[in-house]
């Protein structure tokens, strides 16, 4: 996966030396990602659905006429490195947009760059909210979209009391926070809220505090990957066997915990499972194009494919890649992907169709419940 | 701490041609400041950005190396001030808007705030007996603690996420690049200027041989943490313009991955060169914007690799190669620096009748072991009073009460009326007693000059900007140096010379605090018969001439009996007798402890 | 705890806090008993012992790979710990005798380089292990973690292994001599590089072990060992180079930790083993060793 950059670079090379290019300069789409540090291991999959739609959109004769091209940049999965890669993707390579699935802390790192380089921004991740700025657009998920349809149905099962658990950092106590408002809100009752660090791995205390607690259902919102399996390690071992919804899991780690996950809800817009036919084109399509080194596509990534969509329908409408016009156009449009019709017409965030699934014995996901264009909220009044 | 680099390299090639030297940092900066205010008309806008960040962080590197490559402080805390400095006026900025007294006041709370931070972790890493590794381990700790601080702070610092869209000073980015500029080579200036004067040889020195400093009277304590509180206060201030410039802060910004990056482009570039690091820093982080995208596990891969391979292999980094080649070039051979000695009016102790050492009742023990028991002693000013008995007697564990108020002990100990239960060795210095130790205890990396010019640190003062042309010393110290041929060898590196010479610089350095008592341990082991016969001239000088009281361990009996007025014997740590030289000398009892003691 | 009311133990609660103590420090002791044997010896802080965990926690998987039995990895993990150390010890350790602070410097150029290689063998992806042991047993009226219990068992064999050979062998009264006094050792006769040598070997190969040990309780990836770094070099700090003081501090440290988790803040509860030893060790800095 080291060299997927590098072969991102090549397909890039061999698009612009193509000579029936030559007439016109392609539109660069600039995708700063984690290649490297805790987004190194979904970050692969990201930048080939990227390289899937330049390839489909190009095959099909591209934007008015002009060739699409990408350029892939290493974030490091933070500031320092997010910084460096948006100058040179902005400043050195010239990039006509960003879209690109990062941390939040990347994502701050790079507002300034966009805002003073005047490009417009693709945010493709789920991510905790209330991020604006006149250049940034999200097509991932929010609290306010993700943690009800979770809530209402233990609510369903008779559940009153809820323990959380979560990760000491922006997204997990984003995450929380509206969980506990919403619980409230709903006639439910918090019985616990507990935080370790980010990079803490000794979940005992919590653990104990849970078991004392006696909660009809638990919720957890992690630092992806390495906290959110061992929590849910701990918790096996401890023998807690409560109704559980994970909020920082997807598919791929689900499966990959084994029998440890079997039983975790789990809420997002994309998973492999849903039954549509743009979905089954774009796993085929996938497939055909990757084929043995396919990453898995997950909520993560989907939406980058989509947003390049998004992008496309933004510049046909403004007549070109003139960031005001860009900026004007990309709240209006809409591009029908895997995940369904989407547009980021609410304040600059997406009304998203969710999906809630439950981990099964096998580690596949099975949707239980599916809930229509989930409103994102009031993420961005100012914006509107 | 037997860490061998020749920092004094740089001093000592800067110091070769005075009046030129003295004028070359002003000239380079001149030049360095005027090519960097052309640079971002010349350089793209990728380039600008980019650098604008590495010099910032080149501030950052400046000051570990001080910290590191000069004083002996390996810190990897340095990530942790600069995040205070950086959050402090984020988060101002961020509450208040950016009018120019909030700008202002953000200048102020980004040195504040890790100045205070530095004075606590220098307390906490800094105490008598501390150890190097102790120090930086806790300096690993700070920047956890800060960091996981960030995170737990919700809204106000933006948890994970950091901090952007606070308003900054009104620049573009050029001007962010001058100032990070301007910022940069004036701290470079201020660090170059500070290590080439008499002040930054005690940074050197401080490195060396920290004893040393403290029974020169000068308190390595405070000036470990007077330094770690300044130089966090410089990384503050490089945090304020990294906000600034930047306009976003993040977790990462204060981590202790950050901290341990800038101690590895310091070590790369070239520790106690100030500009190695510079460059060094520079460099790397260009590089990494340019290639780190492509190959992102392969360099640190690579990265990690060069580390290891110029730690072991060229401990001086890159800037020592630079500096092999340059000295392979066919250059005149620099005369080395050395100040011209004059004499300055002594201060002759006053002749009191006052005892000036009085020691009642002392004992000391390590867990059963019994050392020290019931001695008491009593000696008066012009005394020269020997301390004899076999090996195991106490002699060196007697010495080592006097001159250490810390030691644990009972009994008392009181040197003119004062009680020095408790005191560190640098506030007994304060009252009067230097002591020369068994193996001498010098400034290796330092020159001659050098060494006398610390000792003379806590009467004269250091200038922290240049290099005094002249150097004061006691006439009898002057005498030492003459007797001894020191007095040639003054710009020698002390680590070159002879065993007997640095046991007469260190005699020399003692006498230079102009003490009342001078405590001397076997100061004539390994010498020849001609050195002891100067050592014992000098001694009985001293003591006739200055009124100064001499305790001296010894095992010579025959020198003991040459220059002794007195003879104390220990034996199994009792004091078994108290006499002048005869009656000491014809006394059954010590020819039997000699006999049965196993005398070496 | 964020709007619930204070958290009151029942007796049950006492029962777990007890148990939750006991299991923490004897986790944290299975992961700084090579440090602590690295620090008496070579008098060195090895910044590569979070590499070495690492290591071991990859042993694991290698095994489960190889469809081989889970607890094949413990020996596995400590010889390929232990030859792995006796490489850097001849390598980069050796040169650096004289210059204490440089060598840990190497140590952590080490862990980095380690760790990248890794990553580009295995990925930056957690992995997964089969647990080596499974579900809970009932201890005085409540469900608690097997496997923690194993642990802490562990923690006991470790500990005793490393006392007997201590007081009893030949490397023991070895170690024991350089640790006093290093030049009296050699001047005797002793090959202290050899010494040096093995107690490295023993100290990567006993933190390789470790990480095998924390497999079920945490995921594997390649920054795994860097969480452990903090914590084990202050207690190793505070115990000195005695063995049984490091015990102690496990004890007191970890109790802090669980009792700061439960009753203050698990965030803070994170830090306080560094913070708490930092504050010890400038109080009375002989640490605990002084007992």
């Amino acid at each position: 996966m080291s060299n997927r950059p590098l072969v991102g670079a090549l397909a890039a090379l061999v698009l612009t030396a193509s000579p029936v290019l030559a007439a016109e300069k392609p539109i660069v789409i600039g995708v700063p990602v984690g290649l490297s540090g805790a987004n190194s291991v979904v970050a692969p999959s990201v930048v080939q659905a990227a390289e899937l739609a330049v390839e489909e959109i190009n095959a099909a004769g591209g934007v008015l006429g002009r060739k699409l091209a990408l350029e892939v940049a290493d974030d490091a999965s933070g500031a320092a490195g997010a910084q460096k890669a948006f100058d040179s993707l902005i400043y050195q390579k010239k990039v006509d947009v960003i879209i690109a699935m990062e941390t939040s802390a990347a994502r701050n790192a790079g507002l300034p760059a966009v805002t003073k380089g005047r490009v417009p921004y693709i945010y493709t991740s789920f991510y905790e909210g209330r991020s604006c700025n006149k250049n940034l657009f999200v097509n991932g998920w929010v609290p306010e979209q993700q943690v009800p349809p979770v809530i209402d149905a233990f609510k369903g099962k008779g559940a009153k009391t809820y323990f959380l658990i979560g990760s000491d950092y922006a997204f997990g106590r984003g995450m929380l926070a509206f969980t506990r408002s919403y619980v409230e809100k709903t006639g439910g009752k918090v019985v616990g809220e507990e935080y370790l660090p980010m990079d803490g791995s000794d979940w005992t205390a919590i653990i104990s505090k849970l078991k004392e607690a006696k909660p009809d259902a638990l919720v957890t919102s992690t630092a992806g990957g390495a906290p959110n399996v061992t929590l849910t390690k701990q918790l096996r071992g401890a023998g807690v066997s409560l109704p559980y919804a994970n909020l920082a899991v997807d598919e791929g780690t689900a499966k990959s915990m084994g029998p440890d996950a079997e039983g975790i809800y789990l809420s997002a817009s994309y998973v492999t499972g849903i039954d549509s036919p743009q979905n089954k084109a774009f796993l085929a399509a996938m497939e055909k194009k990757f084929g043995s080194s396919l990453r898995t596509p997950n909520d993560l990534s989907v939406p980058e494919y989509e947003a390049i969509y998004l992008y496309k329908a933004a510049v046909e409408k403004a007549g070109g890649t003139e960031t005001a016009k860009v900026l004007a156009a990309l709240p209006t449009v809409t591009a029908t992907g895997p995940r369904g019709t989407i547009g980021m017409s609410k304040q600059h965030h997406a009304p998203l169709t969710m999906h809630l699934g439950q981990v099964q014995g096998d580690g596949s996901v099975k949707v239980v419940g599916t809930f229509k264009d989930v409103d994102p909220g009031e993420q961005c009044p100012k914006l509107d | 701490m037997p860490e061998t680099i020749p920092a004094d390299a740089f001093a000592a090639a800067a110091d070769g041609r005075p009046r030129l030297a003295r004028a070359a940092p002003l000239v380079v900066t001149v030049l360095a400041a005027a090519a960097l205010w052309v640079a971002p008309l010349v350089l793209d806008t990728f380039a600008v950005n980019v650098l604008t960040r590495s010099m910032i962080y080149a501030v950052l590197a400046v000051t570990v190396d001080l910290l590191w490559g000069f004083a002996g402080i390996l810190t990897f805390g340095q990530a942790a001030f600069f995040g205070v400095g950086a959050y402090a006026t984020a988060m101002l900025l961020t509450a208040q808007g950016g009018a120019p007294h909030w700008m202002a006041a953000a200048i102020l709370l980004a040195v504040a705030a890790p100045v205070l931070l530095g004075l606590a972790v220098g307390w906490l890493s800094f105490y008598h007996r501390s150890t190097a590794l102790y120090a930086s381990v806790i300096s690993l700790v700070v920047p956890i603690v800060v960091t996981q601080g960030i995170y737990s702070g919700g809204e106000r610092t933006g948890s994970s996420s950091g901090l952007v869209g606070f308003d900054v000073l009104p620049l573009e980015i050029e001007g962010f690049f001058r100032l990070a500029a301007f910022l940069l080579v004036a701290v470079t200036l201020a660090a170059w200027i500070l290590v080439r004067s008499d002040a930054g040889r005690m940074l050197v020195a401080l490195r060396d041989n920290e004893a040393r400093c403290a029974y020169l009277g000068l308190n390595p304590r405070r000036l470990q943490i007077g330094l770690t509180a300044a130089l966090a206060g410089v990384a503050g201030l490089a945090g304020f313009v990294f906000a600034n410039a930047s306009g976003v802060v993040a977790p990462e910004n204060a981590g202790f991955l950050f901290g341990t990056e800038l101690v590895i482009w310091v070590a790369l570039g070239g520790r106690g060169t100030l500009i190695g690091p510079v460059l060094g820093t520079i460099a790397i982080d260009y590089l990494a914007a340019n290639l780190s995208g492509d190959l992102p596990f392969l360099w640190q891969l690579l990265l990690g690799t060069a580390f290891v391979a110029i730690i072991i292999l060229l401990p001086g980094g890159l800037a020592e190669l630079a500096r092999r080649a340059w000295g392979a070039l066919p250059r005149g051979q620099r005369p080395a620096f050395a100040p011209r000695l004059r004499a300055e009016p002594s201060h002759a102790a006053e002749r009191t009748e006052a005892p000036l050492l009085t020691v009642r009742g002392l004992a000391k023990s390590y867990g059963s072991l019994t050392v020290l028991e019931n001695i008491d002693v009593t000696i008066r000013a012009g005394e020269l009073v020997s301390l004899v008995g076999p090996n195991g007697a106490g002699k060196t564990t007697l010495m080592r009460c006097l001159s250490d108020g810390t030691e644990p002990f009972r009994g008392a100990i009181a040197v003119g009326g004062v009680s020095t239960t408790g005191l560190t060795p640098n506030r007994i210095v304060a009252l009067g007693v230097g002591r020369k130790f068994q193996v001498a205890s010098v400034f290796e990396s330092l020159s001659v000059a050098d060494c006398l010019r610390l000792a003379r640190a806590s009467r004269a003062g250091l200038s922290p900007l240049a290099r005094a042309e002249t150097l004061a010393l006691p006439q009898a110290v002057l005498d030492i140096l003459r007797m001894t041929g020191l007095d040639a060898v003054l710009a020698e590196p002390a680590r070159l010379l002879s065993h007997g010479q640095k046991q007469a610089l260190e005699l020399a350095m003692v006498v230079a605090l102009e003490p009342r008592l001078i405590l001397l341990d076997e100061p004539t082991a390994g010498l020849t018969k001609a050195e002891r016969t100067t050592i014992g001239t000098v001694l009985k000088g001293l003591t006739a001439d200055l009124g100064i009281a001499v305790v001296l361990v010894e095992h010579d009996l025959d020198f003991v009996r040459e220059i002794s007025s007195r003879i104390v014997v220990l034996h199994q740590g009792r004091l078994v007798l108290d006499g002048t030289v005869d009656e000491v000398v014809g006394s059954e009892l010590v020819r039997t402890i000699y006999a049965g003691g196993g005398h070496d | 705890m964020i709007g619930a009311k204070p958290f009151a133990p029942t007796r049950i609660g006492t029962m777990l806090l007890i148990l939750d103590i006991l299991t923490t420090a004897a986790i944290l002791f299975v992961v700084a008993i090579g440090l602590l044997a690295v620090f008496g010896v070579l008098k060195i802080i090895n910044f590569a012992h979070g590499a070495w965990l690492t290591v071991g926690a990859y042993c694991a998987v290698v095994t489960a790979k190889l469809g081989l039995n889970p607890w094949a990895a413990l020996p596995l993990a400590f010889a390929v710990g232990a030859a792995l150390g006796g490489l850097a010890e001849l390598f980069i350790i050796r040169p650096l005798y004289r210059r204490p602070l440089d060598a840990i410097l190497a140590t952590w150029g080490l862990g980095i380089v380690v760790g990248q290689l890794i990553t580009l063998a295995f990925g930056r992806d957690v992995q997964l292990t089969p647990n080596l042991v499974s579900g809970t047993v009932d201890v005085f009226g409540t469900g608690y973690s097997a496997y923690r219990l194993v642990a802490l068992l562990a923690a006991l064999v470790v500990g005793a292994a490393f006392a007997l050979v201590i007081e009893r062998t030949r490397l023991g009264l070895s170690a024991r001599a350089v640790i006093m006094n290093e030049t009296l050792a050699r001047s005797l006769g002793l090959d202290t590089a050899r010494v040096r040598l093995v107690v490295f070997m023993i100290g990567a190969g006993l933190a390789a072990l470790a990480g095998v040990l924390l497999t079920p309780l945490t995921s594997v990836d390649p920054t795994m060992g860097v969480g452990w770094l903090i914590g084990a070099f202050m207690l190793v700090m505070v115990a000195d180079t005695s063995f049984l003081a490091l015990a102690a501090a496990c004890l007191v440290f970890g109790a802090a930790q669980v009792l700061v988790s439960t009753f203050v803040s698990p965030v803070l509860g994170g830090i306080a083993v560094a913070v708490l030893a930092a504050l010890v060790l400038r109080i009375s800095p002989k640490g605990f060793s002084r007992a």
